[in-house]
């Protein structure tokens, strides 16, 4: 019964790491993204580390999700910071 | 024999009340935390949404806090689980990364770290006494997230502020 569980776990994660993406595609104001595009990241953490178990996966996922979490902070802080300039 | 949906509900619900009762006893709804959550939180409030469920989800997008925590604790303790039966090792090894992720990303990091401590703490208890597979908290978690940040702004920003008002 356990076993099936990763499967059901990797499903949902998928299907929302694509649902996000494409919510994220379709909002129209790019700091309004933002929060979609972090949600793809949350999923697809997710997804990486439920295909791989391994050591290293943790050191991968952990990295994707940091990298990408640095990634739209600088994004927003960009438009904060034009914004200001301005 | 609780079929394999339910532990990924209940473990939503659960990982859900973690990470929101945690950034609200930090204080995240407060204020913006770097610049780039302010502007998150006024664009969500020129759409309709509150101003202070859009701090607190403007912080959780630009620095790893308490749901990024949640995350990667669980992600440590499931594979810490599968490689050698210790899912705690990997809690700790998540703390170490949620940790300096925050460091990165100019933030003073203690949201994130007690998060995953109590992730950890949490999913430990459920995994050894209720019997939930780990990974039920890996989807749990995503689906949590998700209720938050990607169903809809507005209402998900006006239920924070809500709930900000009435702890306060």
């Amino acid at each position: 019964m356990i076993e099936n569980v990763p499967d059901w776990a990797v499903l949902i994660s998928a299907v929302t790491a694509v649902y996000a993406a494409l919510r994220a595609v379709f909002e129209r104001n790019t700091l309004r993204k933002l929060p979609y595009v972090n949600v793809m990241n949350f999923a697809v953490a997710g997804v990486i580390v439920l295909f791989l178990p391994h050591p290293l996966t943790l050191a991968v996922a952990g990295a994707y999700f940091i990298g990408s979490t640095l990634e739209t902070n600088a994004i927003a802080s960009s438009i904060s910071k034009l914004e200001g300039d301005r | 024999m609780i079929p394999e949906l339910a532990y990924i509900t209940i473990a939503a619900a659960i990982t859900l009340t973690l990470f929101v009762v945690l950034d609200i006893i930090w204080k995240l709804p407060k204020e913006g935390g770097v610049s780039g959550a302010d502007v998150i939180s006024r664009e969500i409030a020129a759409a309709g949404g509150d101003r202070h469920g859009g701090w607190m989800m403007g912080n959780i997008v630009t620095s790893p806090d308490a749901s990024a925590g949640t995350l990667l604790a669980a992600c440590g303790y499931y594979i810490g689980d599968h490689v050698c039966s210790i899912g705690i090792l990997g809690g700790a090894a998540a703390a170490v990364l949620v940790f300096t992720g925050a460091r990165i990303c100019a933030d003073k990091g203690y949201v994130g770290t007690s998060g995953t401590f109590a992730a950890t703490a949490v999913i430990w208890a459920l995994a050894t006494f209720a019997n939930f597979p780990p990974a039920s908290f890996i989807a749990g978690m995503v689906i949590a997230i998700l209720i938050v940040q990607g169903s809809s702004h507005i209402l998900a920003s006006r239920a924070i502020g809500n709930l900000w008002r009435k702890v306060q």
